[in-house]
């Protein structure tokens, strides 16, 4: 089936300018609050049921089924959690804020439904701290949603009644890990959470928590309208659905675009992004920690595959960041391992150090002074730490090192040009020492 | 019992333990650094991560490789579990991690107390590389004052937080945060607070590096020149166990030593900080008062003169006429010679035992989260007020209260007295009032108090440092402490005196005191068990490296 239209902007025009931010009469007047009504006639079982056939994978990064996460609640402890997440601290990352920014109630309806559907009476949204206006936005959202009978009171013919409250964090970017979010949501120090116990088990308060992402609630409100098998028809077998995509950078156009999933980034770019300002490069497929597109990989389909055909860590947000070739690479690694160094909670030992580590390698080498084995200690140090090899609590330090991983894998002629050799000062010599890896990197399709 | 394979040892535990907890008690070594057995679990610093393969619950006969490594710390042990600490990934996080714990940490351990027990040094020669790759510079952090007895150097800290746990699981008090986020985080207290609870000084020690320091031994000496002794500690009837650390015959700290049933790893700082009495204000000779002075005799003379004058008084006074004032800091073994010594020449002599001081009420220290008891300071400020107990109801016959006997001296009923003194400065002042106008005083005192003052024969004693024996805690529990430091120059315990003054033969030691006790019936004091010294550092075999 090819992609419809807007699901989940259909109400956001396509120059919203300042003035559409869609209250609750006129979400009820465009059909909001229906899939709601729809629901609470449904068994909670069937709800559950229904997104996990519809095959939803989670929009926040991870791309997690959605409707096995919720299966996972243990049967008989209450009361239980949601958390929803909304620390869109990505850089690159802003579709749920744009989102919100228009369509507050989308969220709220696909937070009622989620909390139906597994018996929560009390769910939360964290917000980031920077999101004053999107907390504000919420926050009358929710007072018109409880004046209507959304939340705080029992629904008609049913038993189900639901408390949601706006939560917002103090602007770190790690309190968007999910454990690190409920340890944030506790009014302690954001660190994340060893595991097990995961949060299904014990998450907010040590009661089971399902933490899901804006974009995912969002979903299952027309999942619950149209049905698992309409909105299995978009995108891919494994990745189905609409998506949001943010696309920034060297672009004519850069915004908030929905597509299906799997659709190719040159498409997105092109038809949605007016073009790339100047000629292709690179690009970040979905948020700074997913690692970077070489120049050969510009028709990569955005799905929750892209990782391991495109040599990248994921999909990510699909908060697309677009690079042309007038770029310095080592200056956008610089600047990414940067955020990570500075986001780093220094939890672990070695993405506290590691990252700071690789940070002030990256500094010099941008400022003219660096070595040749500066390139191989960086790859060294990109795959030492980090959940994947096991050695750090949570994914931060993976987003690093993806990102000089990739970076240095696919373009090491870019950062060879800037690596001097010690012995010649200020003269360019080209780096004598191969960046193993660099063959295994895949030439793209 | 459960078993599994570590490094090609078997390891065998019993209840729930993790992968680690295990390995420690079976003396298998996998290095850590935020892992702390009193403390919550929190998985961060990364070195104790090894592979492993369990079996497939699915199918035990299947073993399961896990691809990546596992925190040994956090990870229940499973039967028949494989792990190893030994793998080439495991070996390379642990070089990382060494690594990655060094590049900001300054060389300085030529002026760091910790030099010698520290593990970053110990890890750094069992796990680490020999030489640093890091050419940026290195984050300085400040030195800070943090406390009564704290220092904090956090430029050395590694950020295990068992500091932090330990303010906020043990004490209660949640003095000690991290601040700031990534490399540039530090530990720190919150404005205007100190870390002044009273077991602050128990982050000193389970703090792995340099970074926690005491000042009471800062700078003092280094630490491979002490030597230690494992002891009781005799400030409260806790019966905290506790290390001796001394070198040359002078004490230089006290150390908790583990107990899970009396003090866990922890100790007051009351317990920790008490010691300089050993070496102030001691004596170190037999004094005799003549014709109003006092003059120096020697041990000779001090004991005949004892024997001669309690005779006197029974002569003179007919039976009952003398009294023995036990003190509840003196050794269970040195309490029983002392009535033995009385009643050997007054078959109907008193015995009195010095109530000891009670602070207060007990001070109970809870965590906050679970409301669980972790360490309790007793307001009862003596060591051995239930071995004192015992002795008198052991021997039976003439016993009274310390008021009492300062009545039947008013009255002149008790005409003379031998008084074991307490060692502590100011805890004398009841003893005095109530002994002190006794006729004929023989004090056995190690310090320069009151009593001394009053006493017509003062013999200088020793202080539980210089002494082995055994207190009896307020819980009814015999602990046996040992000798560390030599008895001070010319000073003899009183268990020493005693032993002379019954003329018993052989050389005097507890041992042998609990030995004759346990003949005379006292059952509990055939067995004591003797607690073993600190074991050294485990070095590793150089093909570990």
């Amino acid at each position: 089936m090819a992609f419809p239209g807007p699901i989940l902007l259909k109400r956001i025009p396509a120059e919203p300018g300042g003035r559409h931010l869609h209250r609750y009469d006129d979400y009820v007047a465009t059909g909001g609050y229906e899939s709601l009504k729809k629901a609470l006639a449904m068994p909670p079982a069937d709800i559950v049921k229904l997104v996990v056939d519809s095959g939803l994978r989670g929009r926040g990064g991870a791309g997690f089924p959605c409707g096995s996460k919720w299966t996972f609640l243990p049967k008989d402890i209450h009361p239980r959690y949601l958390a929803v997440n909304f620390d869109e601290s990505e850089p690159g990352t802003f579709k749920d804020r744009y989102l919100i920014d228009y369509d507050p109630h989308i969220l709220l309806e696909g937070i009622a439904i989620a909390a139906y559907a597994n018996s929560i009476t009390t769910s939360y949204i964290y917000i980031r701290g920077e999101y004053h206006r999107e907390a504000q936005i919420l926050e009358e959202a929710l007072a018109e949603a409880y004046s209507h009978g959304i939340f705080g009171q029992k629904h008609a013919g049913t038993e189900f009644t639901h408390n949601c409250y706006v939560h917002r964090g103090a602007g770190a970017y790690i309190c968007g890990e999910e454990t690190g979010l409920l340890e944030s949501l506790e009014g302690k120090r954001g660190w994340p959470r060893i595991k097990p116990p995961f949060p299904a088990i014990a998450g907010a308060f040590a009661k089971p928590t399902i933490i899901n992402n804006v974009e995912t609630l969002a979903c299952v409100v027309p999942i619950v309208e149209h049905g698992a098998a309409w909105f299995k028809a978009m995108g891919t077998p494994s990745s189905s659905g609409p998506k949001l995509f943010g696309i920034s950078g060297h672009v004519n156009a850069p915004g908030v675009y929905e597509e299906e999933l799997g659709i190719k980034m040159s498409t997105l770019i092109e038809k949605y992004g007016g073009g790339v300002k100047g000629k292709f490069k690179a690009a970040i497929p979905g948020g700074i920690s997913m690692g970077i597109l070489a120049t050969n990989q510009y028709d990569a389909e955005l799905d929750f595959d892209i990782g391991k055909k495109y040599g990248v860590l994921g999909l990510g947000t699909a908060g697309v960041i677009v690079m042309n070739d007038q770029t310095s690479l080592p200056r956008i690694l610089r600047n990414i391992v940067r955020f990570f160094s500075h986001e780093s909670c220094g939890q672990c030992t070695p993405c506290r150090e590691g990252t700071s580590w690789m940070h002030k390698i990256l500094n010099r080498i941008v400022a003219g002074r660096g070595k040749p084995h500066d390139l191989d200690m960086l790859l060294e140090l990109s795959q030492t730490m980090g959940a994947m090899p096991g050695t750090t609590i949570c994914g931060l330090a993976d987003g690093a090192n993806w990102a000089v991983k990739t970076f240095l894998q696919k373009f090491p002629d870019d950062f060879k040009a800037v690596v001097k050799s010690p012995l010649v000062a200020g003269v360019s010599v080209p780096m004598a020492v191969t960046v193993s890896g660099a063959a295994a990197a895949p030439a793209g399709v | 019992m459960p078993t599994m394979e570590v490094d090609g040892q078997m390891v065998s535990w019993e209840g729930k333990k993790t992968i680690l907890q295990a390995c420690n008690d079976a003396n298998v070594p996998i290095p850590h650094y935020c892992y702390h057995a009193g403390l919550s679990i929190v998985a961060s610093c990364r070195i104790c991560l090894v592979e492993m393969e369990s079996p497939d619950p699915k199918d035990p006969a299947k073993m399961v490789k896990l691809p990546k490594l596992t925190p040994s710390c956090q990870t229940p042990a499973v039967d028949r579990m494989k792990v190893t600490s030994k793998s080439p990934k495991a070996v390379a996080n642990q070089k990382a991690v060494m690594e990655f714990l060094l590049i900001n940490h300054p060389l300085d351990c030529p002026v760091c107390d910790q030099a010698g027990e520290c593990y970053l040094q110990d890890y750094s020669f069992n796990y680490g590389r020999a030489e640093s790759r890091f050419e940026e510079d290195k984050i300085k952090n400040p030195k800070k004052d943090i406390g009564l007895h704290v220092l904090l150097y956090s430029d050395r800290c590694i950020l295990c937080t068992r500091c932090v746990r330990f303010t906020r699981e043990i004490s209660g008090s949640g003095e000690l945060a991290v601040f700031g986020r990534g490399a540039r985080e530090e530990i720190d207290v919150f404005p205007g607070k100190t870390v002044d609870n009273p077991l602050s000084a128990n982050v000193i020690d389970i703090c792995p590096v340099g970074a926690l320091l005491d000042k009471d031994f800062l700078f003092s000496q280094r630490v491979w020149f002490l030597k230690s002794a494992a002891s009781i500690s005799p400030i409260s009837s806790g019966g905290e166990n506790i290390f001796i650390h001394h070198n040359h015959g002078r004490i230089y700290r006290i150390k908790p030593r583990f107990n899970a049933d009396v003090n866990k790893w922890w100790i007051s700082d009351e317990a920790r900080y008490t010691w300089q009495f050993v070496h102030e204000n001691r004596l170190h000779a037999c004094h005799r008062m003549q014709y109003g002075s006092f003059v120096e005799t020697s041990w000779e003379r001090a004991y005949a003169q004892t024997t001669e004058d309690l005779q006197k008084a029974v002569r003179d006074n007919g039976p009952g006429s003398t009294a023995a004032v036990l003190s509840p800091f003196a050794s269970t073994e040195e309490m029983f010679l002392h009535a033995k010594f009385a009643r050997s020449i007054d078959p109907q002599a008193w015995l009195a035992v010095t109530p000891p001081r009670i602070d207060g009420q007990d001070q109970v220290f809870k965590n906050p989260a679970t409301g669980a008891v972790t360490f309790t300071i007793r307001a009862e400020k003596a060591p051995n007020r239930r071995g004192a107990e015992k002795i008198t109801a052991h021997f039976g016959g003439n016993a009274c209260a310390l008021e009492e006997l300062a009545e039947k001296i008013k009255n002149k009923k008790v005409m003379a007295v031998l008084a074991s003194a307490d060692p502590l400065p100011g805890m004398d002042k009841p003893v005095l009032a109530a002994i002190g106008a006794a006729p004929t005083l023989i004090a056995l005192t190690s310090r320069h108090t009151g009593l001394y003052e009053k006493a017509g024969l003062s013999m200088p004693t020793c202080t539980w440092a210089e002494k082995a024996g055994v207190y009896e805690n307020c819980d009814g529990r015999i602990q046996a402490f040992q000798q560390a430091i030599d008895p001070l120059e010319n000073c003899r315990s009183d268990g020493r005196i005693f032993w002379d003054l019954l003329a018993h033969e052989g050389t005097h030691s507890a041992a042998a005191v609990r030995h004759e006790m346990a003949a005379a019936g006292l059952a509990d004091y055939a067995n004591v068990a003797i607690p073993q010294v600190e074991k050294p550092l485990e070095v590793m075999e150089f093909s570990a490296l």
